[in-house]
């Protein structure tokens, strides 16, 4: 089962690396945002899964609970710059 | 200038979610001994709720919660809380931030003033922390012209 959580973790970082580049090279703004949220995403997830792999699941939670919650703000943050911009 | 948003449903999700924030913030101060997190953290966290509302509400809402003068104001509170604990272990005869000697005001043991002492210092470090983040969020979104100076002109 560790093994399990292990490949979990290493599959989601290479997703993340893709993810990133749509990030980065991505056409247009709402291309980077999307990224940018999904990367948010899965470093969450991969937060638990070494909190599960550690043994410490009760503090990686705290960890990846203020990550979610950051990661809502920032989108919301260039999506009100969108906004005011009108760029879409 | 950030304006207010029309949007019904931002606006609420923000309303609902700012109290929550703002208690996670305090577990997270209030835990600091324990699990990952401490004053930084807990004031970031204090600061994301104000950005959320800052967002979302437009300074006209924010300002009756948080305005400028309460930014200083808390900024250099939390100093004082610090510094001043630091100092009150000095003056009781230890080294500065030696929490042990406050157990002869608090007349508790040693190790519960070391507790009690780090719970009093992370509030300071969490209210200023807070503060600053909080304040140069909003300069930065205001490009240095305070909107207060503004309506005076």
């Amino acid at each position: 089962m560790h093994g399990f959580f292990l490949g979990t973790s290493i599959i989601l970082c290479f997703l993340v690396l893709l993810c990133l580049y749509r990030g980065i090279c991505g056409p247009g703004v709402l291309n980077r945002i999307a990224g940018i949220s999904a990367i948010g995403t899965k470093t969450l997830v991969i937060l638990l899964l070494m909190g599960v792999i550690y043994g410490r699941v009760e503090m990686f939670v705290d960890i990846s609970m203020v990550y979610a919650l950051l990661n809502f703000i920032g989108t919301l943050a260039v999506s009100k710059y969108l906004e005011i911009e009108g760029e879409i | 200038m950030i304006r207010v948003t029309d949007d019904v449903i931002i606006k609420t999700i923000a309303r609902i979610l700012i109290p929550f924030i703002q208690v996670y913030a305090l577990y997270v101060i209030m835990h600091g001994h324990y699990s990952p997190g401490g004053g930084f953290q807990g004031g970031v966290i204090l600061a994301a709720s104000l950005v959320l509302l800052l967002l979302t509400h437009g300074w006209e809402e924010t300002k009756k919660k948080f305005n400028e003068t309460r930014i200083a104001v808390f900024c250099a509170v939390g100093v004082l809380i610090y510094a001043g604990i630091g100092l009150l272990c000095l003056i009781l005869g230890g080294n500065y931030l030696d929490y042990s000697q406050l157990s002869k005001l608090l007349s508790v043991l040693p190790a519960e003033a070391r507790s009690l002492g780090i719970l009093g210092v992370e509030i300071g470090v969490g209210l200023t922390v807070m503060a600053v983040m909080f304040s140069i969020f909003f300069d930065i979104s205001t490009g240095g012209d305070s909107p207060e100076d503004e309506g005076q002109e």
